[in-house]
């Protein structure tokens, strides 16, 4: 099963790491906070890391991404991870929680914030779970296919707090991509659903991967993540022309 | 949607009941399922809760080899129900052709307050080591589709409390363009402190059981609760098993303020229009709506302005909520579930506790059992994050 697509932008942001190159590489930085100029004045407080993530990678898009109405897909493994952990611990220590901070604890916190920032009122939707990224790809794909327009996915993370004995990434990571159907005129590319079986890439370098697939001028080809049971979705990018 | 898809299966469980027999009956005579939150917490303030009944020797490590976490045990009372429709369409299309989209507010969220504050008032846990796959939104994914058989396409979607309608526009979209044949389209959420505290500080809880489009409504009930159904393409064998059809989905967002709706609920009247455009129907047609009705003064203000302007006072309302306490994630499917059996009833089941109705909303709210000719409902869930999402079932392919 394939679907052709093709990408008009792509985005990449990463703590730790100055690039998708260094990412692959292995080349670390200090911490650097994402600048998440999408969101102006109220709207930028109480926010976390995975959601700046997500508002720094779509402000990286071509403009008219958040200027065109277009329905919007986020990914995100763990959500609002560390915002969880805040609410948990101030009703256990103190018998209440923070109004704002469960204001901003849900899965599509991203997504609000995005509509809001870009006046849409286009509709979203939220992928999670362990195969976020690849059900994030095949729902924007599919999206772009229906509508016969371009759709932005962003898929961003924050690092699992300590205290919930998750996967350890060591800083947050996010790309995002603003894909259209195979009518538009854009790198193209095709998702394929195939039998290469889950894949035990971190996220942050299936995302790093991607981005690098769709600014180099060669060919790309990258696992996404699994599925469906022993089924992968990868992403084969053409040689630009 | 390019065409309606069959609603072969529903299960649903929440504080009426376990099994669908239960909570129809109990829904349509119109009696809810509330007590004291300290069935579930001792908690610092005053409200009722829609808690479930779980019995220990029914757990998601016998069933499926998961877990028995809270939310587990909430989704197995329904995944159980539909495990004989789920075996027939794999028969049907074949297992890597049937999907599993689940959707949920706040996943296994509880399983982890249990691991990091645990409280010996804390009601209905199993004792068993805390892991992290168990946190998720997807912690039951891979065990309940193994089970059931369904070897195709798996997705988890959230989207606060419009959750269960977009991961059913996810699985119609799976169907669309050939990826399943058929999908196991699922929602599930559990009781967790996080939200009922959540909701304690935005001043939204109510004291007593909730009375949504009533005159003195005072706010929400929580509750929890889970809501299958098995949407397969049509075909001459599931427009023979039909119990309902899809007809439409909408979805718009409100770009307007994080939890509270639009004032004017523009993005809530877009969503319901886009839902009945793409059903091909017309204000008209429309039989019923089960609102989205949470029971707070502003939400059900915002929700009664819009559905006054879509349908002025033609079309009947009710509000489930009433009977369920709002389940989050599972409250969209849920609505939906007991908008199939209003079909097949062809009754309406009441809005407790909504007289007096409040007659500012201008609607034409159902606070008695009601029985009505219903070949067209509307349902809506509407979420934190402006998100807004309507569906259209119809008694009719």
């Amino acid at each position: 099963m394939t679907i052709a697509v093709e990408i008009l932008g792509a985005s990449f942001f990463a703590t730790h790491h100055a690039s998708p190159a260094d990412a692959l590489a292995g080349v670390g930085r200090a911490f650097t906070p994402p600048a998440f100029a999408l969101l102006v004045g109220r709207a930028r407080r109480f926010t976390s890391l995975v959601t700046q993530l997500h508002m720094e990678v779509c402000g990286g898009l071509p403009a008219h991404a958040s200027a065109g109405d277009l329905p919007a897909v986020f990914a995100t493994c763990h959500g609002e991870i560390q915002t969880a952990l805040r609410l948990i611990s101030d009703f256990r220590d103190i018998g209440e929680v923070s109004s704002a901070q469960f204001a901003h604890s849900v899965h599509n916190t991203p997504s609000g914030l995005w509509a809001i920032a870009t006046r849409t009122a286009a509709p979203t939707t939220t992928l999670t779970g362990e195969n976020a990224i690849a059900a994030g790809w095949l729902e924007a794909a599919l999206l772009a296919r229906e509508t016969g327009g371009l759709v932005v996915l962003s898929i961003a993370d924050e690092p699992v707090p300590p205290a919930f004995r998750g996967p350890g990434e060591a800083g947050g990571v996010a790309a995002a991509f603003l894909v259209g159907p195979a009518a538009h005129v854009g790198r193209p590319a095709v998702l394929l659903i195939d039998e290469s079986g889950g894949d035990a890439e971190r996220p942050s370098g299936i995302l790093a991967r991607a981005v690098h697939a769709c600014s180099r001028r060669d060919a790309g080809d990258l696992v996404l993540g699994a599925v469906a049971p022993g089924r992968s979705l990868r992403l084969l990018v053409s040689a630009a022309s | 949607m390019t065409s309606r898809h069959a609603i072969t299966a529903v299960a649903i469980a929440n504080c009426l009941g376990s099994r669908n027999e239960v909570v129809f009956a109990r829904a349509f005579d119109g009696s809810d399922g509330f007590r004291p939150a300290t069935a579930f917490f001792a908690f610092p303030f005053e409200t009722e809760l829609g808690v479930m009944d779980l019995h220990d020797e029914e757990n998601g490590d016998d069933w499926a080899g998961c877990a028995p976490t809270r939310l587990a045990r909430v989704a197995l009372a329904s995944a159980r129900q539909i495990t004989g429709a789920v075996q027939a369409a794999i028969e049907r299309w074949g297992a890597r052709r049937v999907a599993y989209v689940f959707s949920s507010s706040t996943g296994g969220l509880e399983q982890t307050e249990r691991h990091l504050a645990p409280h010996p008032s804390l009601a209905g846990g199993l004792h068993f080591d805390y892991a992290y796959a168990d946190h998720g939104i997807d912690a039951t994914v891979a065990a309940f589709a193994r089970r059931l058989g369904a070897r195709g396409l798996q997705a988890s979607v959230s989207t606060a409390c419009s959750s269960g309608l977009k991961a059913l526009a996810t699985a119609a979209r799976f169907i669309e363009h050939d990826l399943a044949d058929a999908v196991v389209v699922a929602s599930a959420d559990s009781l967790c402190r996080t939200t009922i505290f959540g909701f304690a500080s935005l001043g939204l809880l109510a004291p007593t059981a909730t009375r949504p489009f009533g005159r003195d409504r005072c706010g929400i009930t929580l509750g929890e609760g889970s809501a299958y159904l098995l949407l397969e393409r049509k075909s001459p064998e599931t427009a023979r098993q039909a119990l309902g059809w899809l007809a439409g989905l909408g979805a718009r967002t409100d770009a307007f303020h994080q939890t509270s709706p639009h004032p004017e609920g523009v993005g809530a009247e877009l969503a319901m229009r886009q839902a009945l455009g793409r059903a091909g129907l017309e204000v008209a047609d429309l039989d019923l709506v089960l609102a989205h009705a949470t029971g707070t003064r502003l939400n059900d203000a915002v929700e009664g302005a819009a559905l006054g302007r879509l349908l002025g006072t033609a079309v009947p309302v009710t509000a489930t909520k009433s009977l369920t306490g709002h389940t989050l994630g599972s409250s969209g499917l849920t609505a939906l579930v007991l908008a199939v059996e209003a079909l097949r009833r062809q009754e309406i089941p009441a809005t407790l506790r909504a007289d007096p109705v409040d007659p500012s909303l201008g609607l034409t709210v159902i606070s008695e059992r009601t029985a009505a000719r219903l070949d067209q409902v509307l349902v809506n869930a509407f979420g934190f994050g402006g998100s807004n999402a309507s569906a259209v079932v119809s008694a009719h392919a």
